[in-house]
Order: structure tokens, then sequence, then C-alpha cells
């Protein structure tokens, strides 16, 4: 990958003020982590390389990020899907972000939203769910019911409540988030048993037909709760059920809050 | 895999749970605005009133909850010098408050407290007293204003300046009548522009302005200001152009809390937690504090 | 001495078990290394750095502090007294058992919190003196020691090139705790290892000097930029204490609980009417930098951090507080605090 090319662009974009702000990601002891460049001369600290999974998207939620409109942002694939997606559900106007594309050990260079649009479905068309996650969910749906509680009961036993994966998702840009209503409370506040269980399903729920698949929450979560897997299976069903390909097309309406009159009601009974 | 409950180390005294709060019979309820009530509470006990009162002085704050809805802070509003009851006086907001609101007579609710530091009116025995209140920020002043008239003797003029955006937000309104009514009080009500009825015989403006103009002299005062920021952001100019000092002006601060005794962490300005060194500050003190958003 | 083979650890935990003792140690679970009751077939593991901290066991992620029987209109209080099982905190790291001091203080330094007392009186620390730490590690900086005894009601040494274990009971609770190990531990003698070498990144009291001086400071837009605003570095951090009360009930019963909470979220400060103090990341993220290096020094006379880097370690945004302080210590040097 022309990391070079990165660094001189983002470079760029910085010293002729079309950018306010580059997110891409830096070397620290030995791990990636996002970095933040506001000037030209600090670019060559960019790195890119398939360890970096932090999904950089999820800052445009911070307002003192979108102060800094346009923000450049060093996205893969998944990444430019979320930027995508975040358009459909009108959390983003075309002109606020620029990417700098990598993907398949490449660089594509400097994109609109609209350009790396294009780039998704001409190149990146089909990203396919993780063979690992997929073999998982296979497990997983020959067992039981009963065996299968006891295994998320067990994974969502960990959960502390820290929301790392709620905060490391571009999707999850709710102002209150529903965990955190009280009139009702929907979701018991106590990091155990049925709240755990309820926060991280319901979790996963509002994300069917809008997650991506970048892995960002499961790489987020400190207590390594398999959370991929309950989003790649409702990602599956959206797909299956509805064709949802979120993050593809700008202009989609979401599966879940979008009616066609066409559609299965054969589940209502 | 079931814990051992033994407990290597016995205890050496009672087990206290500082959490817990004990339960006060709603003894009386008043609607003082459209959604501000007042509660009466009693305590379940002589030995509870007395524990109470042997430690409330006035500006401390209490949790008050409901089993199940959970718990929120106001300050006690009633005087230390009236000892069968507390008082406290709120806005329904949430959850919280919404339960205690529905509470009728004879009910009970949960109560902790009391909690924080206080005014330091022994200090002031002499002197004169200016309160300036504004909207639902009475209540705080009204424990203090009720606790000086109890001893009226010991302090010098009291002047009291209560602003409220309409003469429907205005709290307390029998009492303001009846410190209107005394001749050893000054009182001087205002609303905002706009806030007036048509048989409104108060001031006209908002506080700031109207305490320009009614202030008393600066000389052996002391002034207390508890008011929504905007106000405060406004008042303290005034008042030390007035030539009030900074060290002489008190007011509170009012940051989220949970536990009231100094543990849960959130209602910290800089190395100060609000619910043990607060809420009553000085104007100095806060001068000193990073952001209080004065 | 009392010596172990470093392999029998898990007897001693067995041994421990059986005298009573709720055993704490470092075991593997699924692909990540956490404290846990010890139970049989568990496997320890004493090389990698846990992603909880010991906290768990004294101030618990969610615990019930106040219980109501709900009767219609009116409710009836029910006694709460937790658990407070007979603990060992065995083979966890110094700077967990060094985090104790703080949470001590914090839960005592006032009101007494009598729910975490309770367990604090029941628990037995024996950390395990660290001989490899990583990048993240600086234990050195904010005055602990990869071999510190602070906190400590005994300490584990490894020894003879790590082969085996050295059993030092400190306290008369260190020393119960041998005497309930009985067979587990061998008298003989054992050469300890070497402590790690922990180099010390900054000097804390250069950066609470400037942490003074420096509330409005533009660094702290820069340094906060990455944070997301999650709880993970909170949750992890052995000397984080905020916590959060909420109720809940059913129709007949209600519990007051208390749950970690986080300065790092946003609602932590949020009033009801809507105003928040600490409006952006930035100021949260400076609250939590301040609290520990500036307002519990000042408060307490005790530094709030004890350098175990698990916020860097588990951070999914690559906050770190080491990062943070050593940077600040370097923006420091370049503008000294003024002298007055």
């Amino acid at each position: 990958m022309d990391l070079a090319k990165l660094r001189q662009d983002a470079a760029a974009l910085l010293a002729d003020g079309r950018a306010g702000l580059v997110i891409g990601f830096r070397e620290r002891a030995g791990a990636c982590v996002p970095a933040f460049v506001t000037d030209a001369d600090q670019a060559d600290a960019l790195v890119y390389d398939d360890t970096c999974i932090a999904n950089l998207a999820a800052y445009l939620r911070k307002p003192e990020i979108r102060q800094r409109r346009p923000v450049a942002l060093v996205a893969r694939p998944h990444v430019m899907r979320s930027l995508i997606l975040l358009k459909a559900e009108h959390q983003l106007q075309g002109d606020d972000v620029l990417v700098l594309a990598v993907g398949d050990d490449t660089y594509h260079g400097v994109l609109t939203l609209a350009e790396a649009e294009r780039l998704l479905n001409e190149t990146y068309a089909d990203l396919a769910t993780d063979a690992q996650v997929l073999a998982e969910i296979e497990r997983l749906e020959q067992m039981s019911p009963e065996e299968r509680a006891r295994f998320w009961s067990e994974q969502f036993a960990k959960c502390t409540r820290c929301y790392a994966c709620r905060a490391a998702c571009p999707m999850c840009y709710c102002e209150r988030c529903i965990v955190e209503k009280n009139v009702p409370q929907w979701i018991s506040t106590a990091a155990a048993g049925h709240g755990n269980y309820a926060w991280n399903v319901i979790r996963a729920f509002h994300l069917a037909g809008r997650c991506i698949e970048c892995g960002a929450c499961e790489a987020a979560c400190p207590q390594g709760i398999p959370l991929m897997l309950l989003n790649a299976l409702l990602a599956r069903e959206a797909r299956d059920q509805f064709d949802a390909r979120p993050g593809y097309d700008a202009e989609a309406e979401p599966v879940v809050g979008s009616w066609n009159k066409d559609d299965d009601e054969g589940f209502i009974r | 895999m079931s814990p051992d409950t033994e407990s290597a180390a016995a205890p050496t005294r009672e087990h206290r749970n500082i959490y817990q709060p004990i339960p006060m019979t709603v003894a009386d309820r008043r609607d003082e605005t459209a959604d501000v009530r007042t509660l009466r509470l009693e305590f379940p006990g002589d030995a509870e009133r007395t524990r109470f009162f042997e430690a409330y002085r006035v500006g401390q704050f209490g949790l008050y909850g409901m089993p199940g809805q959970g718990e929120c802070v106001f300050c006690v509003a009633s005087p230390p010098t009236r000892t069968d009851a507390i008082e406290c006086t709120f806005r329904q907001a949430g959850r919280v408050t919404a339960a205690l609101r529905d509470r009728e007579v004879g009910q009970r609710i949960t109560f902790r407290g009391p909690y924080g530091n206080h005014f330091p009116i022994e200090q002031w025995k002499g002197k004169n007293l200016l309160f300036v209140a504004g909207g639902i920020a009475l209540p705080p002043l009204r424990a203090v204003i009720w606790n000086i008239l109890d001893r009226r003797d010991e302090f010098g003029k009291v002047a009291i300046l209560y602003g409220a955006r309409t003469v429907a937000d205005l709290v307390y309104k029998h009492e303001l009548a009846e410190w209107d009514a005394r001749d050893n009080v000054d009182l001087v009500q205002t609303v905002d522009p706009g806030g007036e009825t048509d048989d409104w015989r108060g001031k006209i403006g908002f506080v700031p302005a109207v305490l320009e103009e009614v202030a008393p002299k600066p000389a052996d005062t002391i002034a207390l200001v508890c008011g929504p920021p905007i106000m405060i952001k406004f008042t303290l100019p005034v008042l030390a152009k007035l030539g009030f000092p900074a060290a002489d002006t008190y007011t509170t601060l009012e940051n989220r809390m949970k536990c009231g005794v100094g543990k849960c962490g959130r209602c910290n300005v800089g190395h100060l937690y609000v619910c043990k060194d607060g809420p009553v500050f000085t104007v100095e003190q806060l001068k000193a504090m990073p952001h209080a958003d004065m | 001495m009392k010596i172990l083979d470093a392999s029998k650890l898990s007897d001693l935990a067995d041994t421990l078990a059986g005298a009573g003792y709720r055993v704490v140690v470092p075991v593997q679970d699924g692909d990540r290394v956490r404290y846990a009751e010890w139970s049989p077939g568990a496997t320890i593991r004493t090389d990698a750095f846990p992603v909880n901290s010991a906290k768990d066991f004294l101030f618990p992620r969610s615990e019930v502090i106040d219980r109501y029987q709900l009767d219609g209109d009116d409710f009836t209080p029910l006694e709460v007294r937790p658990p407070a099982p007979r603990t060992v905190l065995l083979a966890v790291r110094p700077c967990d058992a060094a985090s104790l001091a703080m949470l001590d203080t914090i839960f005592n330094w006032d009101y007494e919190d009598d729910l975490y007392n309770a367990r604090r009186a029941a628990t037995t620390v024996v950390p395990l003196v660290c001989t490899r730490a990583d990048a993240q590690c600086f234990c050195t900086s904010v005055g602990g020691a990869p071999d510190s005894s602070a906190g400590a009601d005994a300490l584990l040494h490894p020894a003879d090139g790590g082969s085996r274990l050295i059993l030092e009971p400190l306290t008369d609770k260190g020393k119960a705790l041998v005497e309930a190990a009985g067979g587990a531990l061998a008298d003989g003698k054992a050469a300890p290892d070497a402590p790690a070498d922990v180099p010390a990144r900054f000097d804390p009291d250069k950066v609470r000097a400037w942490l003074a001086d420096n509330f409005e400071a533009d660094l702290w837009d820069l340094l906060s930029y990455a944070c997301l605003g999650c709880g993970a570095c909170a949750y992890a951090c052995p000397t984080c204490h905020c916590f959060d009360m909420q109720d809940e009930a059913t129709r007949t019963e209600s519990v007051r609980l208390r749950n970690w909470d986080s300065c790092g979220f946003a609602l932590f400060t949020k009033h009801a009417g809507g105003h928040n103090p600490r409006p952006d990341q930035a100021a949260r993220w400076r609250n939590r930098v301040m609290h520990k290096f500036s307002y519990i020094p000042e408060r307490f006379d005790l530094v709030g951090c004890t350098g175990c880097g698990r916020c860097a370690r588990l951070c999914p945004a690559g906050m770190a507080m080491l990062e943070a302080c050593t940077r600040i210590e370097e923006e420091a040097r370049k503008a000294p605090a003024h002298e007055s």
C-alpha cells in the first residue's frame, strides 16, 4: 500500500484547507491507535495496516470533531459503508467528509462520499462475513435453545456496561440511548443477569439491517464478548429476508423504518 | 459456588448503612405554582427528629426519595428554628419528582440528611441581610429568612428581592404577603416584563436591574443570592458594583449528586465536593474555582 | 521461608478454598485473563495482565444497597447486608494492592461505608511481585513498584528463575493465610528473582503543578479528540470509584442499586434541567486526569493512579493515562509553571 501517498494527500488536504482535520492511525507501543492530525507537518505519523480496525466514522458524532468539518477519514471499505449509511440516515451531508480510501492493500486516493460509494459498488460490492464468525454462528444454530441461552448467559455475564461497544459504533449516534431512558425503564441498570441480556440483544436489534459488520464493537469490548455473532446473524437475516445491503446506497431507506406493500407478512400470526 | 457469607473479622460496632434513609410522613402538601409543590414531612419518631435537629443548620440539603423510583436532592426549605417537621419545595422534572409530587397527606417518602455545609448565620449577628432570589431558587433562602425572622432581634435590617418570570411563577405567595406586611422586612417583588398581571403591584423588570435600583447600602451587609444560572451570572456583577464584597456574598451550587456523602464522585468542582464542601459558597470561593459556571 | 513450586499455585488456591476462603486469582477465561473466583480446573495465568482490577471484589460493579417491600402506596424497609465472604486476592498485581489505599480512603474519609468496609475487613491481599512489565506499565512513575508491598498482607515473590514462589507474610491476616495454606507450602530456601525493570516515565508532582495552572489549556482538546466517551477505562481502573444509584422495582419489591459510573459519560454530570457543567469530552477527560493527579493529591495526599496501564491496554480509541501524563510533563517543560 502506498502509505507515502496517503501521508502526502493528508498533508495536502490540511495545507490547502480542504480538510480541517484528518483522522487516521498512528503507531503507539506496537499498536495502531486513532490519530488526529491538524497540521500538515504531522501527517508523516500516519500508518495503516490490517490491525487498524477501529471504525473512525464513530468520531463524526462528536461535536468537537464536527466543528472541524470537512473531516478527512482513513477508511477501509467497511468504514466507507458506515459513511454512506450515515448519509442515508441523514447524519452526514455529502461534503462533510472526505475519504482517504484504503482496501485490499491498496490506497485508492482522496475520494468524495459519492466517489467512495462508486468505489464500494464497483470494487467492494461483496464484503463477505468473516468465515470464523459464520462457522461459530452455524455451531450456535445447531444448539438447543437451552444450550444457546446458556452460551449467551455466560457471555453476557461478563458485560460491565461500559458501553464501549456503543461508543465504538458509528451507527450508535442516539443522543439518549434506550439504556439510559428511565421513564419507563426499559432495561435494568444492573450489570448482571437479564439487564445485560436485554442491553446486548436490544443493541443488536437496533442495528439489524444497519450493521455493516466492521467488527469495531467486538474489538472494543474489554471483556471479549463475541458481539459479532449477534450482529452478523441479524445482518444475514436482514440480507436474506429484505435484501438489506446497508452502506451501498446513500439514498436507500432503512430496512427497519420503511414499509413496502410487498413486504412478507407471513410472520404475523 | 455459593459465596461463603461468614465474615472473618466480626465488625466491632453496629453495622450501619449510610445509604439507608428514614421514612418520613407527608403531613401537608401545597401547590406553589402549576408545577412546584411543597411537602411538609414529619419524622417517624422523636429519636429521628431529635437526631436531625441536633445536626441541622440552615443551608444543608437532603435526599428525598421514593422506593422504586429513586432519590432527589433538594435543600431543606424550613429553618432549624421550627423543629416539629421539615419542608421541601421542588419542581416536577423527572421520575422521582413525579413520584414525590403524587404522594398524598399521610403517605410516606424516604429522607437522608442533613448533608453538606451551611450558611454561617451565627457570624452574622448584628449584620444587615440582603436576600436576592429568582424563581424556584427561593426555597434555600426561605429557610434562612425564617431562621433570621424567628430570631429577629439578633440581626440588623432584612431586605428581600424576589423575582420570577411571571406572577404565576412566584413561590410561597402567602409567605411573601406575610413578609410584605411586616415592618421589619423590606420585600421587593418583581416579574420579568410581560409576566405581570393586571393587579400586579410589584416591580416589572429583571432581577439584576431591579437590584441596582433598590439595593440597600453594602456597609455591614451580607448578601445571599440564589437563582437560575443566568440570573446569578448577571446579579453578581451588580452586587460587586454596588460594593458588596465577594467574601460577604453567598450562593449555593446545585450540581448533580447521587450519594450526598462524598463518595459517588459526580458533584465535584475542582477538588471540592459540592455535597461536602458546599452547597454554600461565598463568591470569593467561587472565583477561585475552575469553571464554577458563574 | 515458605515456598511452593510455581506450577502448584492452583494447589494453594485449592487448599485455601478448602480452608474457607473465597480465592480470587487471575484465570484464563475465553481469550482474556481476568480475576475470578477460583474453581478447580481453572487455569491460573500470572503472565498476562487481567482485564479487570481487584476492586471488583470489594466494590462490585452492581450492588443492592437498599431494599423495600412495596405495599400499595406504602413500603417497608428491608435489611441490606451484602455478603462479606472471607476472601483472598491471590497473585494479584502489586498495582492492584496499591489501589486499596485509594478505595479505603474514599469509602471512609468522612462517612464510613460499611458495605465496603465489611468486605475489606474480610479480605486478605496477596500480590505477586512482577518480574515482567509491558509498555503501558508505569507504577514507578506514581510511587509504586513492581515489588511493592503497599496494601499487601503477604507477598508472593517469584524465585529460582520463576520455578518457585516465596510466600512472605506481612500482617496478621497474612500469617493466618500461611497457616491456612498448611501443606500447600513447604519450608525451604529459594532465591528471589529480580523484579521487573519499570522505568519512571514522568514525575507526578510536575504533572500536578502543570494541572494547577492549566484548567483552560488548549491541550485538553488535543488530548481528548480520540475519546469516544465510554466507561472502559473507568471500569478497568483499580482506583476509579464513581458510582450511580438507581432504583428498580417489581410490583412487590424495590431495590436501590449502586452501579459503577464514569466521568467519561456525557450524562454523568448532566442536570435534570439540561445544563451540563462538563459539556464536551475535553472537559470530561480533563476531569479524569485532574481527579487522579490533582484533586485526589490535594484532598487526600495520595496519587489517584497506580500505573497499572489497564486504561491504555483496553481503550478501544487509544486513550492512555501514561501518554497524557508524559505529554503534560513535556508541556510543563516547555512552559514552566509560574513560581509564586
